[in-house]
């Protein structure tokens, strides 16, 4: 494994501040934000009782209908979001504890974007935030692609993995 | 905290709303984790109702806590499951008793005991089986320790509740057979569903009549298939020459051509206990029900819903 100084260089992560940062809560399934505290202070979300509530800087977190996985240190998938189930066409139970790869894999494959996202998502998922972006597509499809955003999450502390269209 | 019933091996249960509460969940989404996870699995209580084992629940709070979803949260508990059984397998493999006994508390803090019984008991033993084979040391020691904890376990089990009394006909070779620790198995279980049972070897005859009369049972259940069929068929006979016709059913033995030919048909149970305890409690509950319509009834027992 690199060093995080390594890390930096190649991959030309801006490391910031994190206390500073705003932190948006919603939960890992339904990717639902909470209305009020005590929906906030629950562990599993009260609005579809299916995901956890997991918190995220917010600008790496997902917005209410973006596909997004959870994805921890050893880059095996936690968390598969509703519309990333749909999206993947695999459900969340499936998924878990399957390496990433199995599913995501870089969209461009001559050049190093496969190091650059195991890499982000492994340094995301010791908490650092990287702001990088990296083009993806389905493993099992051509012709698909997916801007995807790395950021870490939790608790606890892993990397999430959002999705958006780049057609 | 939430009132916990418990049972005679001490595993302590929960009510879906206690279960819930514990978890912080609505009683719905527990429900909604069942359909979807398949988990935590209750048991049914004789009234139908959910009946967690607190364990899991401890077990599912503590992986939820770990976990980033509730699916990797649910995987983590099966994992806990599923040690059980290797720590059981490892202990047995070394001879360990003690140790043996420890992996069934284990089991048995996280899951009900026909589930410690029917998902970690007797897997280990057929894995030993497979592993060693029956004329091992280690199986020897496997079956020997097995029937000594399913015994064990049938003793500490509340006296009978129903007004349900089974004979059973045991057709294995000795503790080494391995429909041995089944057939205990079912002894369990049945005894846990509140019935009556006595179960004897399917050679001893002479003075089956005098045992008829203490255990008036209301059917038999022909258990293994190391016995000929001429030697399970005579017993039948004196059975029913002694007690009359009862509805008769067959677990973990095939066909008994000689029996079949003169009965209306052995009822075949399913070879995990649980079930078969469910079965031969159902077939009961016909056999009643066919001779209330040809007698007035004298022993009318209320309708038990199965569980499940
Ligand atoms: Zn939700």
């Amino acid at each position: 494994m690199s060093t995080d100084a390594q890390g930096q260089s190649s991959l030309r992560v801006l490391q910031r501040d994190r206390s500073t940062e705003p932190l948006k809560v919603f939960c890992g399934h339904c990717g639902r934000s909470p209305d009020n505290e005590s929906e906030a202070d629950s562990r599993v979300c009260t609005k579809c009782g299916l995901g956890l509530m997991l918190q995220a800087p917010a600008d790496a977190a997902p917005g209410p209908s973006d596909p997004f996985l959870v994805v921890d240190g050893a880059l095996t998938i936690c968390a598969v979001s509703r519309i990333a189930e749909r999206l993947l066409e695999v459900s969340e139970t499936e998924a878990v504890n399957r390496h990433v790869a199995e599913f995501l894999v870089p969209a461009d494959a001559e050049s190093s974007s496969g190091e650059s996202l195991a890499s982000l998502l492994a340094w995301a998922a010791r908490g650092e935030t990287p702001s990088a972006q990296v083009v993806i597509r389905p493993a099992n499809t051509f012709g698909v692609r997916y801007w995807a955003r790395v950021g870490p999450c939790g608790p606890p502390t892993a990397a999430l993995l959002v999705l958006a269209d780049a057609r | 905290m939430p009132r916990t019933c418990s049972d005679s091996l001490g595993v302590r249960y929960l009510k879906t709303s206690e279960a819930a509460a514990l978890l912080n969940v609505s009683p719905n989404t527990l429900r909604a984790w069942e359909r979807r996870f398949g988990y935590p699995k209750p048991q049914r209580s004789p009234g139908k109702h959910r009946l967690y084992t607190h364990g899991e629940i401890a077990a599912l709070k503590d992986a939820l806590q770990e976990g980033l979803s509730i699916s990797s949260a649910v995987s983590r508990a099966r994992e806990g499951l599923s040690a059980d059984a290797d720590t059981l397998i490892g202990a047995l493999s070394s001879f360990d008793r003690e140790r043996a006994d420890s992996a069934m508390e284990a089991a048995l803090a996280l899951r009900s005991i026909e589930r410690s019984v029917e998902e970690i008991l007797l897997p280990s033993l057929e894995e030993l089986e497979q592993r060693h084979g029956l004329d091992s040391a280690r199986w020897a020691l496997a079956a020997r320790w097995a029937s000594d904890w399913l015994r064990r376990a049938q003793r500490l089990t509340p006296p009978p509740v129903r007004r349900v009394s089974l004979l059973i006909g045991d057709a294995s070779r000795d503790e080494l057979d391995p429909d041995a620790p089944a057939i205990r198995a079912l002894e369990l279980l049945c005894a846990r569903a509140g019935a009556r049972l006595l179960c004897l070897s399917v050679r001893g005859i002479a003075g089956l009549g005098d045992a008829l009369a203490v255990a008036e049972p209301d059917a038999v259940v022909l258990a293994g298939g190391f016995a000929r069929d001429d030697e399970v068929a005579r017993w039948a006979y004196s059975v029913r020459s002694a007690a009359g016709a009862l509805p008769v059913a067959l677990y973990r033995r095939e066909v008994l051509r000689p029996l079949r030919a003169r009965t209306t048909g052995a009822a075949h149970l399913s070879s995990a206990p649980s079930e078969a305890q469910s079965q031969v409690l159902e077939l009961v509950e016909a056999g009643r029900l066919a001779s209330e319509k040809r007698t007035s009834p004298t022993r009318l027992v209320p309708r038990e819903k199965r569980a499940g």
